[in-house]
């Protein structure tokens, strides 16, 4: 990796000033430093350091929200017996993430704002469109771990669990901006990659995302993911769902999918439509159509539609048994 | 004829490594521990084209950079480069930061061409790019035949055709390769990973034109090896070469990105296989076609043996009549070497796919399709204990009958592997002190297979000691000189010799103390008797205390989430044989990497390259996927002890017949072939037909 200057923020003013133009911020660093090794990032002249930023290590319960701080570690939420009892989809989603080691270091924070996996991305030696290069390898080459969904020629799709978790729970991402906070919901947090091949999320240089909120509207949430391996590999495909569940009736239901578009795939019309439903498998399986109508498989992955149409089934009918 | 004891006390018994706690401590130094004084570290640069001419290559930026101490070219002058990540420069310097800078900073002019290929079947076609300027990427050999095929299959009671497919699999061991390597003006001392000490010092001197006396090779411990570690490669020689350009001792290790691209792989293989057989299921008629790609060669540059891609067909079956054409394809990628049990592994895949095939359109269950069909009766008498400890008839139902999304099928396969023999060249020697004490010393090396312990318990055995009272040196080429561990040698070549240094030496140490029986509890009074000089005694591999070869089989019982193609392996019985075992716990551990190198090679590894760039897509173990823990099942290991056949190796047959018994137990549970390995959710779910097809854009 390049040389860069490092330092210790206290304060997110003095974060913000370190940073300035050319910096980026360190929390547990596992995607920002393969990012470095590999000189994949324009090259930071300093690194800053926020783990030591205060009050934000925090899981804080409420009544209608949660607040969960961007520095709590994965593993703080999958050991979080109120997380697990409350949100049972962010401890699923949470437990699936990386190895326990990753886990331990791993931030909230820079689980949301983690840069794309795609194998051409991460190749030291393809300039591809997502590094400014002039053409997408993976749209005509080995695409078997991209998108169904894209707004752009890139495909590489967003892989942060815990953003599409969020998602399906309605969740708020708090981003300091110039000294602002900035709410942003997970369609939000990632819709530039939508349409710019060159963004993984929105968040723009020096912005910080400090927490994220969570309304407890939705008292079931799952989540579940396929990988080629049993643990300690990316989903192909993940879901999570969300909702109240009375009498057998959800109400506010959302899901959002993961690993087959470069933001969590939501679609708003199933969502409605799921709203008031008592779910069967015939109802479950006609959300499923409705979310993955528009898909566009391509030559390697188009195996995704059926595992998220199953995926999509299985997480509302345990989104209605998990009493 | 020498004959192995027949109550044997260690021997057949459960002793823990020797060298055990050396390990879990720390202590053992490794090739990659290794510290010389004032060392360097080394990297190597490398083509970033599959395919290019080089013109020149410019070290003098590299050497500008702080803390570098040597720069080299591989060789010098214009030259070709022929896949991606092919050795170009190395540098040496103070850091590994240093040496990074150095790489970026050489400055390579090269014509890169655009006429390359790296996918095998693209490659066989007439017009496709040459990899070699001067010959066809297809080396095909002449059809075998015997019998009358074409008539054979008329007579057939029942014939299948299928394609059976298996992908290059990449080396990895746990330590990757290299060494460090210092040159001083009393000669070249290496301290390589590898499994032949032997080989490295050989190579190294023709390398380098030293004389073998000027090269040491000292391996005390290394990280697994796998066929893809013998000699020094080219990264050894480069070390070398750094080392004496800088004065100073070189450690040169891959990184796992450079693992991926040049020290070796298993080829790949697609199979076209037609079987048939007469109404009482036995085999009548045979046809093999197959391809698969060495990359641009075999063995180019790790001197190993046995890559290539040909593979025995019918593999471990008869067939009156047989039709067997073979082809290699050369394309623009990292060659073949040899790779635990060259070429059985996939053999095994596919003939062993295509017999449950066949069992399934006889009606006939898979195992009574092996069991008349398989004439040798070392697995005939594994498939029995295997079968009864499995619960076979219990167990197996016809291939889709099982109810439910997620559906249960088993499978079975069998292994033969002919090698696992001596290399009667094995020489040893031991030095008795005084004071009792007793040291083995070997040129041979520990893969991690346990040398040492083998060693320590045939010496306890002859001499009435305890294991833990036997030092063994292993791993020097300053100790009389032992085979390279490959093809499943070592501990049929080391057994004997330690059995005849044993035999020697108690003969001396008895008559020169006057004590007729020196073992067991008169041991330390007899070497009292030596006064003040050891007793060094020399020995060497003899007849009639090893043999060869192995067989084996194994079963195994899967879980198929038929809406998410998730493959869950429950359980893996394997029944192996290796003649006289001569410890229980090490050839334990030697099935159970056998069995979990095979589930990789069946459900996750596989090198992706790139059609248009030529690069290697998964050169790390995020997207190059191998078995971790949650992916491992119960393995029971059933050991069938043959003490009348002398000791065999086993580290090679233990990992054959896995791919094929669990690709046979998913068709089994899923009532369709997934015919290419490694099988995925996504080709699980394509074989369903749950995949629509994709219109091309």
């Amino acid at each position: 990796m390049k040389a860069f200057q490092y330092a210790t923020a206290l304060t997110t003013d003095s974060a913000r000033e370190l940073v300035a133009d050319n910096g980026m911020y360190i929390a547990g660093g596992n995607d920002l430093l393969g990012l470095l090794k590999d000189y994949l990032v324009t090259d930071p002249k300093i690194l800053v350091n926020i783990k030591s930023l205060p009050g934000m290590s925090q899981i804080e319960p409420g009544d209608k929200m949660w607040t969960i701080g961007a520095l709590v570690t994965v593993a703080d939420l999958e050991h979080d017996a109120g997380i697990a009892k409350v949100f049972p989809g962010i401890h699923d989603a949470a437990m699936e993430i990386a190895s326990q080691q990753i886990r331990n270091v791993a931030t909230v924070g820079g689980n949301l704002a983690q840069h794309s996996r795609c194998w051409y991305f991460r190749h030291r030696d393809i300039q591809c469109l997502k590094k400014g290069g002039d053409m997408c390898y993976a749209r005509e080459g080995e695409n078997r771990y991209h998108c169904l969904f894209t707004g752009n020629t890139c495909i590489s799709p967003v892989v942060s669990s815990l953003g599409t978790t969020f998602a399906a729970l309605d969740a708020t991402a708090i981003v300091l901006r110039d000294g602002k906070e900035k709410r942003m919901n997970m369609a939000e947090v990632y819709h530039l990659a939508w349409e710019n091949p060159l963004a993984h999320n929105s968040l723009r240089p020096g912005d910080m995302i400090v927490r994220v909120e969570i309304p407890t509207a939705r008292s079931r949430s799952v989540y579940m993911q396929v990988s080629d391996k049993h643990t300690f590999d990316w989903a192909l495909v993940s879901c999570a769902a969300a909702a109240e569940v009375t009498d057998g009736m959800l109400s506010q239901p959302r899901v959002a999918l993961g690993s087959i578009s470069p933001v969590p795939h939501q679609v708003e019309a199933a969502n409605n439509f799921l709203d008031g439903k008592s779910l069967d498998d015939a109802t479950v399986s006609a959300a499923a159509d409705m979310i993955l109508k528009d898909a566009k498989p391509l030559e390697h992955n188009a195996y995704k539609a059926p595992m998220a149409h199953a995926l999509i089934c299985r997480t509302l009918l345990q989104l209605k048994g998990n009493a | 004829m020498p004959s192995w004891p027949t109550n044997p006390k260690y021997i057949s018994g459960d002793t823990r490594r020797i060298d055990g706690p050396e390990k879990v401590s720390g202590r053992a130094r490794y090739s990659s521990d290794i510290q010389a004084d004032g060392w360097l570290y080394g990297m190597i640069l490398r083509s970033k084209w599959p395919a290019a001419q080089i013109t020149s290559i410019n070290l003098e930026p590299a050497l500008k950079i702080p803390g570098i101490k040597a720069a080299i070219t591989v060789q010098d002058g214009e030259r070709m480069v022929r896949f991606y990540g092919e050795e170009l420069a190395a540098v040496a310097g103070t850091t590994k930061q240093a040496c990074l800078d150095a790489l970026l900073a050489i400055e390579v002019v090269a014509k890169p061409s655009p006429l390359f290929v790296v996918n095998e079947t693209e490659g066989k076609a007439p017009d496709a790019p040459k990899v070699w300027e001067n010959a066809s990427n297809v080396d095909a050999s002449s059809p075998r035949e015997q019998g009358n095929v074409d008539t054979a299959f008329g007579e057939c009671a029942a014939v299948i055709e299928g394609f059976y497919t298996t992908p290059v699999q990449l080396h990895n061991p746990m330590e990757t390769h290299g060494s460090t390597a210092s040159w001083t003006d009393n000669g070249l001392t290496s301290w390589a990973s590898t499994q032949g000490i032997s080989s490295v010092r050989d190579g190294l001197a023709g390398a380098l034109k030293l004389d073998h006396s000027q090269v040491r090779d000292i391996t005390e411990y290394m990280g697994g090896g796998f066929g893809s570690k013998f000699g020094p490669g080219v990264h050894g020689v480069l070390a070398a070469r750094l080392s004496q350009a800088a004065k100073a001792p070189v450690r040169l290790m891959l990184t796992r990105f450079d693992e991926a691209l040049a020290v070796g792989n298993r080829p790949s293989s697609f199979q076209k296989i037609k079987l048939g057989a007469l109404a009482d299921g036995t085999l009548h008629a045979f046809e093999f076609d197959n391809y698969g790609t060495a990359g641009i060669g075999a063995g180019a540059a790790t001197g190993g043996g046995g890559s290539g891609v040909v593979l025995p067909a019918p593999y471990i079956y008869k067939a009156p009549n047989t039709r067997v054409t073979q082809a290699s394809v050369a394309i623009n990628a990292g060659p073949a070497c040899a790779f635990r049990a060259p070429s059985h592994p996939p053999a095994s895949f596919g003939m062993e796919s295509a017999m449950d095939d066949l069992a399934a359109k006889l009606g006939m269950d898979p195992l009574e399709l092996r069991l008349k069909n398989d004439s040798n009766e070392v697995r005939q008498r594994e498939y029995k204990l295997g079968a009864e400890r499995f619960g076979w008839a219990a167990k197996y139902k016809k291939p889709g009958s099982s109810p439910g999304i997620v559906k249960t099928g088993v499978g079975c396969a069998g292994a033969a592997w002919g090698a696992g023999g001596p290399s009667r060249r094995t020489q040893g020697e031991a030095q008795i002190n005084p004071d009792g004490s007793i040291e083995f010393r070997l040129g041979v090396q520990d893969l991690g297979t346990g040398t040492r312990t083998v060693i320590a318990v045939v010496a306890a055995e002859m001499l009435g000691l305890k294991p833990d009272q036997i030092t063994v040196k292993v791993g020097d080429t300053n100790y009389p000189p032992g085979p390279g561990s490959g093809g499943s040698t070592t501990c049929a070549s080391i057994s004997p010799t330690v059995y005849d240094i044993c035999t020697k030496a108690l003969d001396q140490l008895q008559t020169q103390s006057g004590i007729t029986d020196a073992r067991g509890d008169n041991w330390f009074a007899a070497c009292k008797k030596l006064g003040v000089s050891p007793l060094v005694v020399n020995g060497n591999w003899i007849e009639g205390l090893s043999t060869k070869p192995a067989y084996g089989v194994q079963f195994a019982e899967v879980d198929v989430d038929t809406e998410t193609g998730l493959v869950t392996v429950k359980k893996v019985v394997a029944v192996h044989d290796c003649g006289l075992i001569v410890d229980k716990l090490t050839t334990e551990s030697q099935i159970n990497g056998g069995v979990i190198m095979g589930l990789g090679y069946a459900l996750y590894e596989e090198r992706v390259m790139d059609d248009l760039s030529g690069v290697v897509l998964n050169p790390n173990f995020e997207t190059y996927k191998l078995s971790g823990i949650a992916d491992v099942p119960d393995i029971d290991v059933i050991l069938v002890n043959m003490p009348e056949r002398g000791v065999i190796g086993i580290g090679e047959p233990a990992t054959v017949p896995t791919a094929a018994a669990l690709g046979n137990a998913v068709a089994n549970a899923i009532g369709v072939r997934v015919g290419s390995l490694p099988i995925t959710p996504a080709k699980v779910l394509a074989a369903l037909g749950k995949v629509p097809p994709v219109e091309k854009t």
